[in-house]
């Protein structure tokens, strides 16, 4: 009896504890480090002409890899360095958000690389990118601190923002998707990261 | 079993709420009020008196400062009350090995 009461209160607490975590890993480098992947992807489009469907797509699914790759060795670092365990209650939380909006943006955009190849698809599954981001984003937003889901927002209502501008025709001007996602990708989390990095606290916990 | 455990059990943190305050500071170095307040579904009149009985016994510390021009209350424990909460759980686990010999 005294030891239910005692295993329940600890049960409790843990689940508490677990549930209160907030991701904290400093995102200024995350961010630094995707938003120069970014733009150097961008450039690289850009000068190599890859903006037709396959092209792009396999070039930009290839930054997503390499910025994927870097995070993770980033956080694991910090966490390393912290020392405590990389894999956390909080890290499968935000890794656990952000996986369906994700998930579906890859799909749709692996869906669209069997349209033939013209510059419109590729303009079209940008932002559906940028969008599926954004969702990804702001939902792991909920087990991060707070400015993280302002930053979804930015990514959400700029590409329904565009999406708008794309399908009524309201442009007159070049819409290049090496450039939207160069923005969106690039600066956008350039900019967030020098941000983080100004304002961040110093050694936060996991 | 050594009845002694039970007595040494800190009696502000043994209370549901209050320990669920703590557990729940214990894991984040900080959280604001709103949060503290959506984490543990309290009342906001409730979770005021806990923090204030917490606060009066120097477990907790309690910031005021303004976000986006709004007030914002945050919570955080205090080395005195990390330390208070370890030794409760200390207690709590002995009592759980003792319990099983």
């Amino acid at each position: 009896m005294e030891t239910n009461w005692a295993v329940e209160n600890l049960q409790t607490i843990r689940t508490l504890m677990e549930r209160s975590a907030l991701y904290r890993r400093a995102l200024a480098p995350i961010m630094l480090f995707a938003g120069a992947i970014g733009v150097i992807t961008a450039i690289i489009g850009r000068l190599s002409h890859m903006d037709q469907g396959r092209n792009f797509c396999g070039l930009w699914l290839a930054a997503a890899i390499i910025a994927i790759a870097g995070t993770f060795c980033i956080a694991r670092r910090q966490a390393l360095k912290a020392n405590e365990v990389f894999w956390s209650p909080p890290t499968r939380r935000v890794a656990q958000a952000l996986s369906p909006s994700l998930s579906a943006g890859l799909f749709l955009s692996v869906l669209l690389t069997a349209v033939p190849d013209n510059e419109e698809i590729s303009v079209v599954t940008s932002l559906l990118w940028i969008l599926f981001y954004g969702c990804a984003v702001h939902a792991a937003g909920f087990f991060m601190p707070r400015g993280i889901k302002l930053f979804g927002w930015i990514f959400i209502i700029g590409s329904c923002g565009l999406f708008s501008v794309f399908f009524l025709g309201w442009h007159h001007f070049e819409l290049n998707p090496h450039w939207l996602m160069g923005f969106f990708f690039g600066v956008l989390h350039l900019a967030y990261g020098a941000y983080l990095y100004l304002t961040e606290k110093k050694n936060p916990a996991a | 079993m050594n009845p002694d455990l039970f007595l040494q059990l800190d009696r502000v943190i043994h209370e549901k709420g209050r320990l669920a305050i703590m557990s729940a500071l214990a894991a984040a170095p900080e959280l604001s009020f709103t949060e503290l307040r959506d984490l543990l579904n309290m009342t906001d009149g409730n979770l005021t008196t806990h923090i204030r009985t917490l606060q009066q016994e120097g477990f907790v510390c309690v910031a005021k400062s303004y976000q986006n021009n709004r007030p914002l209350t945050s919570c955080s424990l205090t080395a005195a009350g990390r330390k208070a909460f370890a030794n409760y759980i200390g207690l709590l686990e002995q009592i759980v090995r003792q319990t099983k010999k």
